[in-house]
């Protein structure tokens, strides 16, 4: 008697089991594992994206460290240019000055020479006409023209300049 | 069910042959459910960290094990209804 | 850790309800009209079905839920409560609680040659009742825990649930990951629908079945039309959804010609068709069935005890109540590992089935 299934037992249970099992397949255990599994791909997706964005961030901090290192550098060539150029200007003027120190002397000098010889001709003359009041003194009665007496003095200066020399 | 048996004043063959029977029913239950355990215990001496595993093989074949002696079992309650 | 105590204290009040059997069975003495105390009776009456829930019995007067009787009979559909027959001595417009080994305690009629026949019987039994509340419980749970993760899909914040949702997706997830995915294979989302709702069944009425007082207590998976029912659906989804080439190799399998042709293969593995359902049913039976009368049969030595003395007696309720709270234990352990046993057999059926053509012959 325990051992044979009774009908409306069966019935029963086939009914009541399967409205169970269609309700609990429809509204029950997919809805329990899709959530589950869309958690794990969410949690895996969102471990990726982080891995990924770390990366990034590594990589986005190398090309700053590079950047920086590149505008330092730049720093020290423009440092060293601006040091140079200012050489080079302090240089330039001291030659500047010295060529323009070298011109003025030139013409100091052809000055002086132009005056010198002014000078020399001053002298010159005065001689000369020292000399010829002198030998008018000396000679005053011998020489009776103009004329006569500066060629005779003339030649007496070149004489006396040339045995200077 | 055996106190049920002991207690049914036992005066045809068919009853005491079900009796035996459920009894050397029990008899393999024990004897094979003990060897399980036996080779259990030894799997996990020899590999303390597969214990989950270990115990969990031991469960489900004990269930499996258990499910032929009650087999007779009932084919033997079957008899004495 | 506050969930795994929680589930400790759940079944510690198992065991301790269905330690309370004892209290419970006092009654049964004063059923029985007869001297001697029957354990047999005790315990067939607690396995099997009845016309009524019978919850205690008081003073001798009987205190039961009197549940529907469903007949078609011979004048047609009658639909009544079983108080009925017990107002009408046992007896109800030419239905009665038939007495003969054939039919005892069922509802049967005389047909018109005055033999006992047994009408179309639809009753809500005790059995078909308990079989109710706990869908109704099944359903209320899984639908409850469903629920939040459709609540969470509208807000769109995936969060892991705790508390008892956490649980019962630890379960389902576990059950889903480690018995239906790797026995079934690669299709196996077409299954595993059945699979949990038939763990989850078989969990509930066990476990309602160890609880002595209403509702639970009615031996439900111990009875052989349910465990035969839910046997035939693995039956159903191993041989429809079974591929061809498992048809191929039960009819036609790959062995040597002399075990092929007078056929002794492909008899023994159709054989094999229709006993590996028929074990899980039997398994699932016995081993509830089994349980629960041992349960009763350590109640029901007190009462057998009863009438040698006071004595022995009082030791024998001692032994009683601890062999009682032991049997409870192992009941729940039993219970919980049947279902898992009846869904792993099941999966590794349909895996087994859905078995692709191999590329490497012989």
């Amino acid at each position: 008697m325990l051992l044979s299934p009774d009908f409306g037992l069966l019935f029963w249970m086939m009914l009541s089991f399967s409205i169970v099992f269609f309700i609990l397949a429809k509204f029950g255990f997919p809805v329990i594992t899709k959530s589950v599994a869309e958690r794990a791909s969410y949690i895996h997706d969102s471990l990726e994206a982080a891995k990924k964005a770390n990366e990034k961030v590594v990589s986005i901090k190398q090309e700053c460290d590079e950047l920086v290192a590149s505008a330092r550098a730049e720093q020290v060539k423009i440092l060293r240019e601006a040091a140079d150029t200012r050489d080079r200007i302090i240089s330039e003027a001291r030659n500047q000055a010295k060529t323009e120190g070298m011109k003025e002397l030139q013409v100091f000098k052809q000055q002086l020479q132009s005056e010198k010889e002014q000078a020399m001709r001053d002298l010159r003359l005065q001689m000369a006409e020292l000399s010829v009041g002198v030998a008018e003194k000396i000679l005053r009665s011998s020489l009776g023209s103009e004329k006569a007496q500066l060629d005779l003095i003339g030649r007496l200066v070149d004489e006396a300049l040339v045995s200077k020399s | 069910m055996l106190l049920s048996v002991l207690l049914q004043a036992v005066v045809s063959y068919t009853g005491l042959g079900a009796a035996i029977g459920a009894g050397l029913a029990a008899v393999g239950a024990g004897i094979g459910v003990g060897r399980i355990g036996g080779s259990a215990c030894e799997g996990i001496a020899r590999q303390p960290d597969a214990v989950g595993d270990i115990r969990t093989t031991m469960i489900i074949a004990a269930a499996l094990v258990e499910g032929v002696a009650l087999f007779a079992i009932v084919l033997c309650g079957f008899i004495l209804k | 850790m506050k969930d795994f105590s929680r589930i400790i204290v759940l079944l510690f009040c198992f065991v301790a309800a269905s330690a309370l059997h004892p209290a419970f069975a006092a009654e049964e003495q004063g059923k029985h009209e007869s001297a001697a105390f029957s354990a047999k009776d005790v315990i067939m009456e607690h396995v099997t079905d009845a016309y009524e829930w019978h919850i205690t019995t008081i003073n001798g007067k009987h205190i039961s839920i009197p549940l529907p009787v469903i007949v078609v009979g011979q004048n047609g559909l009658n639909v009544f409560f079983s108080s009925k027959l017990e107002e009408g001595h046992g007896s109800y417009n030419g239905f009665y609680l038939s007495e003969s080994e054939k039919y005892k305690g069922k509802l049967v009629e005389k047909n018109a040659s005055g033999e006992e026949i047994r009408p179309w019987d639809f009753s809500i039994t005790k059995n078909v009742f308990s079989l109710l509340i706990n869908s109704g419980i099944l359903l209320a749970i899984i639908l409850g825990v469903a629920s939040f993760y459709k609540k969470q899909k509208k807000t769109g914040e995936l969060k892991a649930p705790r508390g008892f949702i956490g649980f019962m997706e630890m379960i389902v997830m576990n059950i889903e990951n480690e018995v239906i995915k790797p026995c079934i294979g690669k299709n196996y989302a077409k299954f595993s629908p059945y699979l949990l709702t038939a763990f989850f069944f078989i969990l509930i009425n066990n476990l309602m079945g160890l609880i002595p007082i209403f509702p639970g207590g009615a031996n439900v998976t111990g009875n052989i039309a349910i465990t035969l029912i839910l046997s035939l659906f693995t039956f159903f989804y191993v041989n429809i959804f079974g591929t061809k080439e498992y048809w191929r190799e039960i009819f036609w399998p790959d062995v040597p010609i002399w075990l092929k042709v007078p056929p002794f293969m492909p008899i023994i593995e159709f054989v094999g068709v229709f006993t590996k359902p028929f074990a899980l049913m039997i398994r699932l039976f016995a081993n509830i069935l089994a349980g629960h009368s041992i349960a009763i049969s350590i109640v029901c030595l007190v009462f057998i005890t009863a009438s040698q003395g006071p004595a022995l007696n009082s030791s024998m309720t001692v032994v009683s109540v601890l062999l009682s709270v032991f049997m409870g234990l192992v009941e729940v352990l039993v219970s919980c590992i049947q279902a898992y046993v009846f869904t792993l057999l099941s999966a590794v059926f349909i895996g087994l089935a859905q078995v692709e053509p191999h590329t490497v012959k012989r």
